[in-house]
Parts: structure tokens; C-alpha cells; sequence
């Protein structure tokens, strides 16, 4: 298990830039949670069904009916950056 | 000067009988706030000035009679990750530092509706990712019986508020105790409902399938009153349930201890509350037996690898793209890595990490997959249980509150501070924990009573039964202090 | 060493409903951004998703347009990938359990139908829309401007299997499916506006290998022409390599409209592990035999039903294909009108060339209430029975395009009305030979092309009052008995 961790590679898919200080110490941790959850694996669960509720809850849909959405400031108040009313970031393409 | 806080139903009586203000009773807490505050930190933001002008306007209606009920100019404290209209939310994240809320999160409406006053925000660990609040960005709680232990996790400030008497209650939410741990490490009632039946509309997600919005409360009857104001289906969350609450229908209780948190992990203090509710229940005649769930001792494996997944998907919104803090950088990309580098703390990161690589390819179902099952496994096992009994019985925690820094050292440490209140949120189950004594070193101790899924009702009357057998009638030592000069 | 291509299409339909998939924002068609926004779809914290009945309903009736199987349990997941236009960093999606699989769609390719197999049809929500800035170089931007208005509307994607061998046969394809998705109701279908969207997956092997070669995903497009010129060019690209014995390398490219030619796409998004995992948010959902029964009412006269029924008119299988892809007046009228005239094709033909040619030029969209299948098949058969010429029977549409005319009556008013008397017509011929002996001395057979030149000569001394095919009969038995 634990021996496959690549911090590097679980950092870059999290979206989470990490000095070489964090690596090391999360590492550390990291290693010491998944020694503890390997326990999970002398468990037998073959055919276990999965229920994404958990009370078993089926889904219930909403009527296809349009509603009042926020007012253009509100949903922009919190942005860092806006310009004629769209939210700008640094290029998405490199 | 401070007063120890009547129960809601007996400060509606006293509303009622015009011998109380909402306005008065709102500038006691107040007051109270503004010199527990300064040790305890357990306010991130005080909401005086809207507090005051609401406060005033349910004095109009109580003298009119025209009240909206037991919550009306009720002070309550909220946790900041819970969406407040027109304030901020931090969540304890440098993340959010700056984030105002453009919509109130569905129990707060509903608390708005019943009048109620909201007194601000409070302090917890980031993203509710920990047990002492020492993982808030804004420095922690401190615990209102002794300024040297921490308050427990991650509603630290929720319950140090109810506690010190700065709120008549709070709202916390709970993932894996987060309601019921620093609720018995403060002394007071807290309460996890059942999975679904309070609305998460509002609520920012740290694990979906297991987070739930409750109380924290000086008496089982607040919980009550509260839970009662905050449940029921909301149209917004489609996890939320049409509760049909289940009822006792008989006297004589049957009552299971669960043997596996009483052993070696729980500390005989906690295990002696548990022995000590058990001969009280006995006295009344109710039907204890032992049962065991050995299942439960995967609990805190399964708890660690299903939250860190949930989160690391439910927090990859804190990107700087749209709200919260933002890093420079030439690219989006860039931006996105450098902003959630700085915007997270050590230990949210470590929980993303975690659940990031539980979820990728290879390693899904050695992990979340195999966890998702075995919770499955837990979830019949209590099943099976409660044919057998109406109430499991367990301490809440396995030792009183710790000291700050005692268990930062070794993650595990600190994780296994949730070790008893664990199985409840895996299962859905309603859980509440009620004070029932102090330990050696004059620190709240509580029992955790956990029922089957909707019996919140009758699990709150029961509770409520043990809550008059223990008399617990002490008050934090910081109400004393101040009483006393 | 011959080579055949492989293609998969995977498209994106955008359904037509009023509110998004997961929020009750409307679904808006506006230039100003962030207007039709709310805290679900903006990703804000706390706020959750609740999935969109109608889309679910359409999305099963695509399904089963699609001749798919229904799965009565499923869930969503959730795909995580970082994109600034995703707001929540994660998009949700379905993984193991789609609405439909296993399904086919028939297309026709000239006068042949084949069987596209689908592997899956799965509900998921759109993204923003990102607009980059700068110098217009698109590998030059200076920063990317977010407009999330589109953000949470339901898409259904639909994959096909690998049984796509040609660019034909993948633009038959959509046009097939963007039929379905319109005679269901259930979009627009406009790809201009990006109703439809698809990507292709091409891979190019040896013919008579087992495995398929390495495959290369063409991203995004919304034109037919596009992605007819994309497949041709990866497939050429693609061969040019395999036959040097070059390696084709796995990755996503998109087409350049500009250049004509694929380009490599270094997004970090297509090399990433998408850590697919059921959304906690969304418990299973059902779909059980009742609500497939009540979708499956809605479902009529799909492009297959309306081929069946203009192959029994008489019509070819590639004028039948034409047909059930116009417009549904066209289809309506066509079978109206073709209920009172003799020929299927030259009714088809009229229509879908006189009639609509005219409409085109006249720049009006919809046919003046006068005219009706009854005036349009007597118009026809005026022609066919050759009491008008062709001619004319133009220049009579034109007219009852602009005015409400009986065809009959005016052709007779107007002196349009052609004699088919043989005797009229002999005395016609007659003359025209007599004067054009010269020509008549140089004719060696009856295919001669200055038979032709002759009918002229008599149609314009009738002033076109005949018929030119009596006309022809009658001059070869003259000439030739």
C-alpha cells in the first residue's frame, strides 16, 4: 500500500502546491493513517451492497420549474477579480 | 454579574410575563461576550448592532403578544460554517477570510423565522477538520472550565459559548462528534440529529454523507426545542428526509452498553459515568444488557477514508476563481495550487491529500471502495441491534477535555479522540451526549445515548430522563471566577 | 499494407429544459454573464444539488430512442478535474451505472442503412464559458474572462461503440442522432449554437489486425464540416505515420479551422485520473417501470418511423433520409401532397427543389396559408400530365406564392395550357422540317443532339404552347418512322 505514495503525485491531482517542509511532514502522517486503515482489509465484504444514503434514501427529483437566482452584485460581490461582468482569472491556456 | 442562563422555556415565560426583555436578555449575553471573549475566544464576529435592532423588535412583539413562539428573541450563537446572509463565513480557513455569504443556509431561516437572535459567529477548526479547534487559522478556543484545555472539536466555539453564557445555545454541526465531543469536553447537552432530518442546505460540506447540523444546549429541553424549530424536509438538500419520528411505546427502557467502547481506549473515568448512568437506570427499572458491535472498532479506519474522500472532492471549490483569497500567478493553474497551498491549513491539507489518493485510479477499491462496504456492514449491524434494544449507552468521549498541544504530535491521537461518536455519524444514527459529571481534575464527563434512525424524539425524552437522575449542576469555573468578584 | 480507420463519437446534447439540472436557474439564451447564476451552479460553498425531473425524463426517452436499456438503479458520480470553468472543480456525471446502454441508432449512407451500436447514454451538467483575452492568438492570452451562466445545464452525453469506419459515416451519425434528439423534443438540436457538441476518438490500424491502433480524441466541435475535415485529416495523418512505422501518440488535439489541421491539445486536463466517486449529495436513484411507461408516451414518429413511412410512398432510402431530417412542415406537406399526385419523386423533387428553392430566394420561412397540399399536388400534376410545361408550371408557383390562385384556372387565364393535339403538333413538325432541310440532311440517328435543336425550333414557333416530349415523339417518327 503505503509504499506506492507518491506525495508529489497526490498534491498535483489535489490542486495544492506543497513546500519541501509540508511534504515531508505530511508524508509522515499521511504514512501513519494508512498503516492504521489497512486494517479494513481483512474484512470480508464480498457482495456488500452500497447504498449512497445512509438510511437508504432514493432520490427524489425536482419539478423542472425555473425560480428567482441571484442578483447579478450578489453573486459577484465575493470575486477577486471582475471585468464587464464575468469573473477573470489568469489564462486557462498555456 | 453573569447569570447562569434559565432554559428557553423558562426565559419565554419570563418574556411572556414581561419580566425579561428579549433587548436585556440580548445585552447579558452580550455583556457576557465582551469579557469572556478575551480569554476564551470562542466568537469569531459579534453581530451587536443587528442583534440589538432584532432584539427590540421582538420586544415589540412580546408586548403586543404577538410572539412567534418559545425561539422568539432567543439568543444563539451560529458556527461559521454556517452560511449567514450578508456576513461572513470563514470556516476558520485563511481560505475565506474575506467570503461574504449571499444566502442564508435553510436552518437559518428557519431560526429567523421563529424570531430568534443570532448572536454571531463561532470559532472552529478549519473546515471542521479537527477535535480542539486548534486547527482554526484564527488561533483556538479556549475551554471555559479551565483556559488550559482545549474546548474539543470541531464546535469548539459553540459549545465554549453555551457554556460560558456569551448564547442561550449554538448551532454545530457534526461529522464525526464534532457536535458531541466538545459538548461534553464544555459540560453542556449536544446533539447529533438523525442523518437527513435537518437540512444541510447552507451547511459548507466537509464529508456529505456523514455531516448534520444540531444544537448545543444547557438543558435536553433546549435541544428539544431547537431541534424541533431546525428539522424537517427542505426541498433544497436531497438527502433530506420526510422524518416519521418513532415513539416509546414502552416504559420499561431496554437499554444496550456497548462493550466495545468500554475497554481498553476509554479511560475508566469516562467508563465510570457510563457505570454510574447504568445503576441509576437500573434504580428505575429499566433493562440493561451488555451487547457488542465488533465492527465498530473499524469504525475509525472506515471514518478516515470515507471523510478525507468526500472532502478532498467537497473542498475542491476553494480555488480563487470566484470568492475567497487569490494568489498571483501567470496561469490559472498556478493561481489555483499557490492559492490553496496558502488558503488551507496543515490539516485540511493532509485530509485532501488523503482523500485524494483513497479515490485515484488504482487505489479506489482497496480503500474508498473497501471502506463504503464495511460502513455498509455497520450500518446493518446496528440495525440488528436496535431489534434488541431501544438505546445504545457509551461514554462520549474517551477522556475529558486534553491539554493544547497534547495530541498534535501523532494524528492518530487526535483521531481517536472521536473514537465513541464515530459510529453514529457512519450509521446515520441520532447521538447526544448529556453531561453526568466531573472528572479528577474538575472537567466535564458525559454520556453518549445513541437511538435508531428517527427515533430523535424519544432518544431526546430518555435523555432527558438520565439528565434529571444525574442532577449535573456544576458551572464552568470561569462563571464562578467572575461571580465571585 | 491497407489501413482502416476506427472512430468512436461521444456527443454532448444539451437538453431544452427551463430550468438547469441541478438548480432552478433558468436556462438562458443572453450575451450578459453571470445572470442566470445561483449558488448551486456557481459552486458556492454550502450549496446542493437537486436533479431536474424533466431532464430525467428526457434523458430516458433519448435512451430509448436510441433503442437502449434502461438501468433502474443508478446514481451519480462525481469527475474531478481543476478547470477554472467548473465550478465546483468537479463535475457531476455518471460513471459505472448510466441511464441507458447498450442501445444502436440506424443512419443511412446513400442507399444503404447501417447500424451505429451506442454504448452509453449518462446525464451530466455543463460547464461555464471561459473567453481568453489577448492578442487573439489563443496560445498568447493575457487572462480568461468567466461567464457561468451556461454552468448546470443538462447534458446527455451519448458514446457510440468503435463502428464508425468513415467521416460520412460519423456526419450521418449526427445528423441521425441530432434528428432524434428534435423529433424527441428534447433539444434544440441547433449546432450553431452548440446544442451539439462532439468529440471523435480515431484510430488508424492495419485491416487485417485484432487491436485497434492508438487512439486520438478530436475535442469539441460543432459543425458538420468540421469534424467531416477533422476525421479525414487525423485519419491521413494517422496512416502517414503508421505506414512509416512511426508510433501514434495517445493524446487530445482539437481542429483548427484556420490552418486545417489537428492540433495537440497540453491541457492538464487530458492526462488527468479523474478519481470517479459516487456524490454523497445524490442517493441512488430509481427509475423504475412506470416512470420509463410514462416517457415512453411521449415518443413518436422518430426519424426511422418517418422513413418507414416515406419509403411506402414510393421514395428512395436517401430521399426518405433526406426528408425525415428537414423540417417537419416539409415531411407533412410532402406526404400530404403526395396523396393526390401519381409521382412520389417528382413530388419530391418539387418540393424539395422548386418549392424550397423558391421560398429561399423569396426569403419567406413558412408557406402563405393559401397554399396547401390540394393547389400544390393540382400544380404537379399539371406538369405531370403535361398540360403545363415545367416552365410554367415555375412560373405558376411563383405566382401562388404571392397570391391566392387556383393553378387550374390561372394556367387556362394565362394561356399556359399546353396542346397535346397530335394533328396540331404534326402540322407544327411539318413545317419546322421543311425548313431546315440542311439540318435534317446532317441527322444520323435519333440520339442526334440536333433532335433536340429541332423541338426548340417547334416549341418556339408554338411559343411554347406544346408539349415537348409529344413534340420529340412525333418528329423521330417523321424523321426516322
Amino acid at each position: 500500500m503505503s509504499e506506492n505514495f507518491n506525495i508529489d503525485d497526490v498534491s498535483n491531482l489535489a490542486s495544492i502546491e506543497l513546500s519541501e517542509d509540508e511534504k515531508a511532514k505530511l508524508q509522515k502522517d499521511l504514512q501513519i493513517i494508512l498503516e492504521h486503515v489497512d486494517a479494513l482489509k481483512n474484512i470480508d465484504v464480498k457482495d456488500e451492497k452500497i447504498d449512497i444514503h445512509p438510511l437508504s434514501k432514493v432520490l427524489e427529483l425536482r419539478k423542472d420549474e425555473s425560480k428567482e437566482s441571484l442578483k447579478h452584485e450578489d453573486a459577484m460581490m465575493n470575486s477577486p477579480e471582475t471585468k464587464d461582468g464575468h469573473f477573470v482569472v489568469p489564462p486557462s491556456i498555456e | 454579574m453573569a447569570k447562569k442562563i434559565p432554559s428557553i422555556s423558562k426565559i419565554n415565560e419570563l418574556f411572556q410575563n414581561k419580566e425579561m426583555k428579549p433587548s436585556e436578555l440580548f445585552e447579558q449575553v452580550y455583556e457576557t461576550a465582551s469579557y469572556t471573549e478575551s480569554v476564551l475566544h470562542a466568537h469569531l464576529e459579534l453581530f451587536y448592532d443587528e442583534g440589538l435592532k432584532l432584539s427590540k423588535e421582538s420586544d415589540n412583539r412580546y408586548s403586543k403578544n404577538e410572539s412567534f413562539g418559545l425561539l422568539d428573541g432567543i439568543p444563539i450563537a451560529i458556527k461559521d460554517n454556517i452560511n449567514v446572509y450578508g456576513y461572513k463565513t470563514t470556516c476558520s480557513s485563511k481560505m475565506l477570510s474575506n467570503y461574504v455569504s449571499p444566502y442564508d443556509a435553510t436552518v437559518i431561516s428557519s431560526l429567523k423565522k421563529a424570531g430568534t437572535i443570532f448572536t454571531g459567529k463561532t470559532n472552529l477548526d478549519e473546515f471542521a477538520m479537527g477535535s480542539s479547534t486548534e486547527n482554526s487559522a484564527y488561533g483556538p478556543t479556549k475551554n471555559p472550565w479551565n483556559p488550559d484545555f482545549v474546548p474539543g472539536g470541531s464546535s469548539g466555539g459553540s459549545a465554549a459559548v453555551v457554556s460560558a453564557g456569551s448564547a442561550v445555545a449554538s448551532l454545530g454541526s457534526d461529522t464525526g462528534g464534532s457536535i458531541r465531543q466538545p459538548a461534553s469536553f464544555c459540560g453542556v447537552v449536544g446533539f447529533k440529529p438523525t442523518y437527513g432530518t435537518v437540512s444541510r442546505y447552507g451547511l459548507i460540506a466537509f464529508a456529505s454523507s456523514l455531516d448534520q447540523i444540531g444544537p448545543i444546549t444547557n438543558t435536553v429541553d433546549d435541544t428539544r426545542i431547537i431541534f424541533n424549530e431546525i428539522q424537517g424536509y427542505d426541498s433544497k438538500d436531497a438527502t433530506s428526509i420526510t422524518p416519521e419520528y418513532t415513539k416509546l411505546e414502552n416504559k420499561k427502557i431496554k437499554v444496550g452498553i456497548l462493550k466495545e467502547l468500554m475497554q481498553e481506549g476509554v479511560s475508566k473515568e469516562s467508563q465510570n459515568e457510563v457505570n454510574k448512568v447504568v445503576t441509576l437506570l437500573k434504580e428505575k427499572g429499566h433493562d440493561v444488557t451488555e451487547i457488542s458491535l465488533p465492527l465498530t472498532e473499524m469504525a475509525l479506519s472506515v471514518y478516515y477514508l470515507i471523510a478525507p474522500a468526500e472532502c478532498s472532492a467537497n473542498l475542491s471549490r476553494f480555488d480563487g476563481v470566484r470568492y475567497g483569497i487569490r494568489e498571483d500567478a501567470s496561469t490559472s493553474y498556478e493561481m489555483m495550487n499557490k492559492t490553496r497551498s496558502v488558503g488551507f491549513g496543515e490539516e485540511v491539507k493532509k485530509r485532501i491529500l488523503l482523500g485524494t489518493y483513497a479515490l485515484s485510479a488504482g487505489y479506489f477499491d482497496e480503500y474508498y471502495g473497501r471502506a463504503l462496504k464495511v460502513r455498509s456492514k455497520i450500518i446493518s449491524d446496528f440495525k440488528t441491534a436496535f431489534d434488541k434494544v431501544d438505546f445504545i449507552l457509551s461514554p462520549t468521549t474517551p477522556t475529558p477535555a486534553f491539554g493544547f498541544g497534547d495530541k498534535t504530535k501523532n494524528p492518530l491521537e487526535m483521531y481517536l479522540s472521536d473514537l465513541c461518536t464515530i459510529p453514529a455519524n457512519l450509521a446515520g444514527l441520532p447521538a447526544i451526549s448529556v453531561p453526568t459529571g466531573l472528572s479528577e481534575n474538575n472537567l466535564p464527563l458525559s454520556v453518549q445515548i445513541m437511538g435508531k434512525p428517527c427515533s430523535d424524539y424519544s432518544l431526546i425524552d430518555f435523555a432527558e430522563s438520565i439528565e434529571e437522575m444525574v442532577e449535573f449542576n456544576f458551572s464552568p469555573n470561569l462563571l464562578k471566577e467572575k461571580n465571585e468578584s | 499494407m491497407n489501413l482502416k480507420a476506427t472512430i468512436g463519437m461521444e456527443t454532448h446534447v444539451e437538453l431544452d429544459t427551463k430550468s438547469k439540472m441541478f438548480c432552478s436557474c433558468e436556462v438562458v439564451e443572453t450575451d450578459e454573464p453571470n445572470v442566470s447564476v445561483c449558488p448551486t451552479c456557481l459552486g458556492l460553498p454550502g450549496a446542493l444539488p437537486v436533479p431536474n425531473k424533466t431532464a430525467i425524463e428526457y434523458i430516458v426517452m433519448l435512451s430509448l430512442g436510441a433503442n437502449c436499456k434502461i438501468t433502474n438503479e443508478g446514481m451519480f458520480h462525481r469527475k474531478n478535474y481543476f478547470y477554472p470553468d467548473l465550478p465546483k472543480n468537479y463535475q457531476i456525471s455518471q460513471f459505472d451505472f448510466p441511464v441507458g446502454v447498450n442501445g444502436s441508432l440506424e443512419i443511412v449512407l446513400d442507399e444503404e442503412l447501417h447500424s451505429v451500436e451506442i454504448e452509453r447514454v449518462h446525464m451530466e451538467e455543463d460547464t461555464g464559458k471561459s473567453v481568453h483575452m489577448g492578442s487573439g492568438r489563443i496560445d498568447s492570452a493575457t487572462s480568461t474572462l468567466l461567464d457561468f451562466n451556461r454552468s448546470g445545464i443538462p447534458l446527455v452525453e451519448v458514446v457510440t461503440k468503435p463502428v464508425i469506419s468513415t467521416s460520412k459515416m460519423a456526419v450521418a451519425y449526427i445528423e441521425e442522432l441530432r434528428q432524434v434528439v428534435i423529433d424527441l423534443g428534447i433539444s434544440k438540436g441547433k449546432l450553431e449554437k452548440g446544442n451539439l457538441r462532439f468529440d471523435a476518438n480515431i484510430s488508424v490500424a492495419d485491416e487485417n489486425a485484432n487491436e485497434l491502433g492508438t487512439k486520438v480524441e478530436i475535442k469539441n466541435m460543432n459543425s458538420l464540416k468540421s469534424l467531416e475535415k477533422a476525421i479525414d485529416y487525423e485519419i491521413m495523418r494517422q496512416s502517414k505515420q503508421v505506414e512509416k512505422g512511426e508510433s501514434v501518440i495517445q493524446e487530445t488535439r482539437h481542429w483548427d479551422e484556420n490552418k486545417q489541421v489537428t492540433v495537440s491539445m497540453r491541457t492538464k486536463e487530458g492526462s488527468a485520473d479523474y478519481r470517479y466517486f459516487s456524490d454523497p449529495d445524490l442517493p441512488n436513484m430509481i427509475i423504475d417501470q412506470d416512470f420509463i411507461d410514462n416517457s415512453k408516451k411521449n415518443i413518436q414518429n422518430l426519424p426511422t418511423d418517418k422513413r418507414k413511412t416515406l419509403k411506402e410512398s414510393g421514395l428512395s432510402l436517401s430521399d426518405s433520409n433526406y426528408l425525415d431530417k428537414g423540417e417537419k412542415w416539409l415531411y407533412d406537406l410532402y406526404l400530404s401532397t403526395v396523396e393526390n399526385t401519381k409521382d412520389s419523386k417528382s413530388t419530391f423533387n418539387f418540393l424539395t427543389g422548386e418549392l424550397q428553392g423558391q421560398m429561399r430566394k423569396a426569403e419567406i420561412d413558412e408557406l402563405p396559408n393559401w397554399v396547401d397540399s390540394v393547389k400544390l399536388a393540382n400544380l404537379i400534376n399539371l406538369f405531370e400530365t403535361n398540360e403545363v410545361s415545367f416552365t410554367s408550371a415555375k412560373d405558376i408557383l411563383t405566382k401562388l406564392l404571392s397570391e391566392d390562385i387556383d393553378p387550374k384556372s390561372y394556367a387556362s387565364d394565362n394561356n399556359l395550357i399546353q396542346s397535346s393535339d397530335d394533328e396540331e403538333i404534326k402540322a407544327l413538325v411539318t413545317s419546322i422540317i421543311k425548313d431546315n432541310q440542311d439540318i435534317v440532311e446532317r441527322l444520323e440517328d435519333p440520339e442526334d443532339k440536333l433532335v433536340g435543336f429541332l423541338v426548340g425550333q417547334v416549341m418556339k414557333s408554338s411559343e411554347n404552347k406544346v408539349n415537348p416530349g409529344t413534340v420529340k415523339d412525333i418528329l423521330l417518327k417523321e424523321l426516322f418512322g
